[in-house]
């Protein structure tokens, strides 16, 4: 195969409707963002590997591109921009009031297995706020997040809540080793109830059986002030009660602001704890097999690159946003409308060209026929 | 495996006609109208799941594993009952793999074949096979084979043993992420209905 035809495997091309498409997707996000009084951010394409593998720990960053500086130094391409705008504020903007809102759009580099999503390149839009501890940041990354997808018409979204300390807390409580508390994890994250509950046969045997079986059943379906409920009945530690008592919290807003139905409590949501401290969540189009969008909260990142700081943010994928509109009813507003105004040279280019020139300066879109 | 997925469901209430089944037809419905069926091959089940096109599938964990595929894996069904195993002429290499620089497996499995001897710090070589498997080492094809058993005649028959069980496998139902989310009713009342007939 010729090299110059081949291309690299997930690498992508857009044209026609479609760029047209994700220009106004981007556009319309960062509306919102900045409506929120989110400042936007731009912020390089590569930086130190060392830095992204303190970021998103370093099993994650050995799924970047990387490359050499000319000092040597270990490159690679941003595989997340998060890790980024944390150093920045952690540095550039150690003076400024807090909390800092940024907001960003642009794309991440990861080098993923082939048989997971092909694409390498994504787009990713999202946001930080830093430096405000208080559940008010929570709610409102959560709200932003809801109007972008609102304004896209993409009103059939559902954000699914969880928060890392429901699993933190039953986990210590049974005193659990790193090999236990990782099998644990992903019995949950597989939501097999009753292997969950055969592991807390083993792992929990003062805990009551019935208490045993219905946590099994906890984690195996998301649902709203029920799952609340019911977590408060069965859990006994103070960690993961805390976690629900502040989950409700985000969720009676969430509802008295007419949100509920979009908004889930999904105590099965064991995965990412790396990163994040306290909230997290996941964004669900309908017909878009997978999350499109997620975020929480990381109040140990910032740490990293100086003093610590507590954080909210969220990204989206623009991918995720263009194909569940692409499926929607909105669709068809997408196919373009050619309004141009054919102009013929009619062997009189000066006359043509001026011609064209009037019209644009009236704003109207001309095309040049050489005809 | 489609046998015994369909005769569970049954017990769940949710039935497929003797004639939709008889028919050609890729996809079925149940008689309720409440369930689409999509008849597709073992190894693609995992996919069809991931991407959301069916909400829901029935697999064996062994295609599962696998295919890496990233879907919710709520129920263990019981049926399907098999081992992933290494096997092969015990006399030729017993189990010191050592012996050699790098083990031949043939196998329809290459990543739980490499992942297993990997773990074990043995290089392999991977000879991806699509069926009869047990024919690699005894025309030297290869040194060992993963692949499933369910008795060990067919191993037996052909002078070979296992020599390690690397897994259990059984029939799995795999849901997509985001239909978890989207339709959690629907998918909450098939787990309840499913665990039911489990326990029948």
């Amino acid at each position: 195969m010729s090299s110059l035809t081949k291309i690299p495997a997930g690498v992508q091309y857009f044209f026609d409707d479609e760029v047209k498409l994700r220009r106004h997707v981007e556009r319309r996000a960062m509306e919102a963002f900045a409506g929120w009084s989110y400042d936007e951010i731009i912020l390089p394409m590569f930086d130190y590997h060392d830095l992204f593998a303190r970021g998103m720990g370093e099993e994650k960053a050995e799924r970047t591109y990387r490359f050499v500086d000319r000092d040597g130094a270990l490159l690679a391409l941003r595989p997340e921009l998060t890790s980024l705008v944390a150093r920045t504020v952690a540095t550039r903007f150690i003076k400024r009031e807090r909390p800092v809102r940024l907001c960003y759009s642009g794309e991440v580099f990861r080098y993923d297995e082939p048989t997971e999503r092909a694409a390498r390149e994504f787009h990713q839009l999202g946001v930080e706020h830093i430096g405000e501890p208080d559940i008010v940041a929570d709610i409102e990354a959560l709200l932003v997040a809801a109007e972008v997808l609102t304004a896209l018409g993409l009103g059939g979204f559902r954000i699914a809540l969880s928060h890392v300390d429901f699993f933190n807390g039953v986990a210590d409580f049974l005193k659990l080793d790193s090999g236990r508390r990782a099998q644990l994890r992903e019995l949950i994250d597989c939501r097999n109830s009753l292997a969950v509950e055969e592991f807390l046969r083993t792992h929990a045997a003062r805990v009551e059986e019935s208490r045993r079986a219905d946590f099994s059943r906890l984690i195996q379906i998301a649902g709203k002030q029920d799952v609340i409920g019911r977590a408060r009945e069965i859990l006994i530690n103070e960690r993961s009660r805390a976690a629900v008592d502040h989950l409700d919290k985000i969720y009676s807003t969430l509802t008295s602001l007419g949100l509920g139905e979009n908004f889930d409590v999904d105590l099965g949501d064991a995965g990412g704890l790396e990163y994040y401290t306290g909230l997290t969540f996941k964004v669900y189009m309908p017909d878009c097999g997978a999350e499109i969008g997620g975020g929480g909260r990381y109040d140990n990142l910032i740490a990293n690159f100086g003093e610590p700081e507590p954080a909210v943010g969220f990204s989206i994928a623009l991918d995720g946003l263009v194909s569940a509109i692409s499926l929607g009813p909105e669709a068809q507003r997408w196919q373009s409308a050619n309004d141009a105004r054919a102009i013929s040279l009619n062997g009189d280019p000066a006359r043509a060209f001026g011609q064209a020139r009037e019209m644009r300066k009236q704003g109207k879109q001309v095309k040049i026929s050489a005809k | 495996m489609q046998d015994d997925a369909l005769a569970l469901f049954a017990r769940a209430g949710v039935i497929v006609a003797e004639s939709e089944l008889n028919s050609r037809k890729l996809v079925i419905n149940s008689t309720d109208g409440r369930y689409s069926f999509v008849l597709v091959k073992p190894g693609d089940v995992p996919t069809y799941v991931q991407y959301g096109v069916a909400d829901a599938g029935v697999c064996g964990r062994d295609v599962l594993m696998e295919s890496r595929a990233d879907v919710h894996e709520p129920l263990d069904l019981k049926f399907g009952r098999c081992k992933i195993a290494v096997a092969g002429k015990r006399e030729v290499l017993g189990e010191d793999y050592n012996l050699l620089a790098t083990v031949r497996v043939g196998t329809k499995y290459p990543r739980i074949a490499t992942d297993y001897f990997h773990a074990k710090g043995v290089p392999i070589e991977v000879i991806a096979l699509t069926g009869s498997v047990e024919l690699a080492p005894l025309l030297g094809l290869s040194d060992r084979i993963v692949d499933l058993v369910e008795t060990g005649q067919t191993l037996k028959e052909n002078g070979l043993e296992v020599i390690d069980v690397i897994t259990e496998s059984t029939a799995r139902l795999i849901v997509n992420r985001a239909s978890f989310h989207l339709k959690r009713i629907e998918v909450g009342a098939l787990i309840a209905k499913l665990t039911e007939a489990l326990n029948q």
